[in-house]
């Protein structure tokens, strides 16, 4: 049986929190692997003030949820958490933490990678960068593809 | 009734999140409901679900369905 902790949160959280819980509670396993992705300050020079993350309740829990799935189904993992944010983001604070848990760390280290680049091009989300020069909706990347292409494969 | 509803920068695009339709008794394809409210702005890029399923352009709708109409996700 392996622990999930999915969430998609409309409000913000503390990811040193959730790192500590997880750690607390799977750090026995042997390897714990943590990535946390914050909202940066600028995006190809504008200054951004805010990512809006526009969701389809429902839909894109379950889509986020098929991807945890997928990496329990794939990797010899015993834990995982995906927390995800929806709504306004501001810049410096956290919009996703992943994390997973294995007796040995390449599991670990392969999931949470695996993970975020599911993330980024099938998590059912739109995400659209606001700034004082700037505010447009945000398409997947040729860089976000040939992620997704390193799985494909495997 | 059918349910339409839009988001990302489909949502823009219409001016609004939702809309409600009558079902026509002569029947109603997705193909022809996106043609109906996109004209010729729809490109190949703009994706669908029905009951929050992914679809392509040739599923059938039936009265009650949850229809809608976004851009390629970008999470992450």
């Amino acid at each position: 049986m392996v622990e999930m902790a999915v969430r998609l949160l409309p409000a913000g959280f503390d990811p040193a929190a959730v790192h500590g819980d997880f750690l607390a509670r799977f750090g026995a396993l042997g390897a714990v692997m943590a990535f946390t992705g914050v909202v940066r300050e600028t995006a190809k020079g504008a200054a951004v003030d805010y990512l809006y993350l526009d969701w389809y309740p429902g839909m894109t829990e379950a889509s986020i949820q098929g991807i945890a799935d997928a990496a329990v189904e794939r990797f010899d993992i015993q834990a995982l958490c995906i927390h995800h944010r929806c709504g306004e983001v501001r810049a410096g604070e956290p919009v996703v933490f992943v994390a997973a848990a294995s007796a040995h760390r390449r599991a670990a280290f392969e999931a949470v990678d695996y993970m975020m680049d599911r993330l980024k091009s099938e998590a059912a989300l739109w995400k659209r960068e606001v700034g004082p020069q700037t505010d447009h909706w945000v398409e997947p990347t040729g860089k976000d593809a040939d992620d997704l292409k390193r799985w494909s494969d495997k | 009734m059918i349910d339409i509803l839009f988001f990302g920068r489909v949502a823009d695009m219409q001016g609004k999140r939702r809309l409600a339709m009558t079902f026509p008794e002569e029947g109603l394809s997705l193909f022809a409901l996106r043609l109906r409210l996109f004209n010729g702005e729809a490109d190949e890029r703009m994706r669908m679900s029905v009951n929050q399923v992914m679809v392509t352009a040739d599923q059938p709708l039936h009265d009650g369905d949850e229809v809608a109409f976004f851009s390629v996700f970008s999470g992450g």
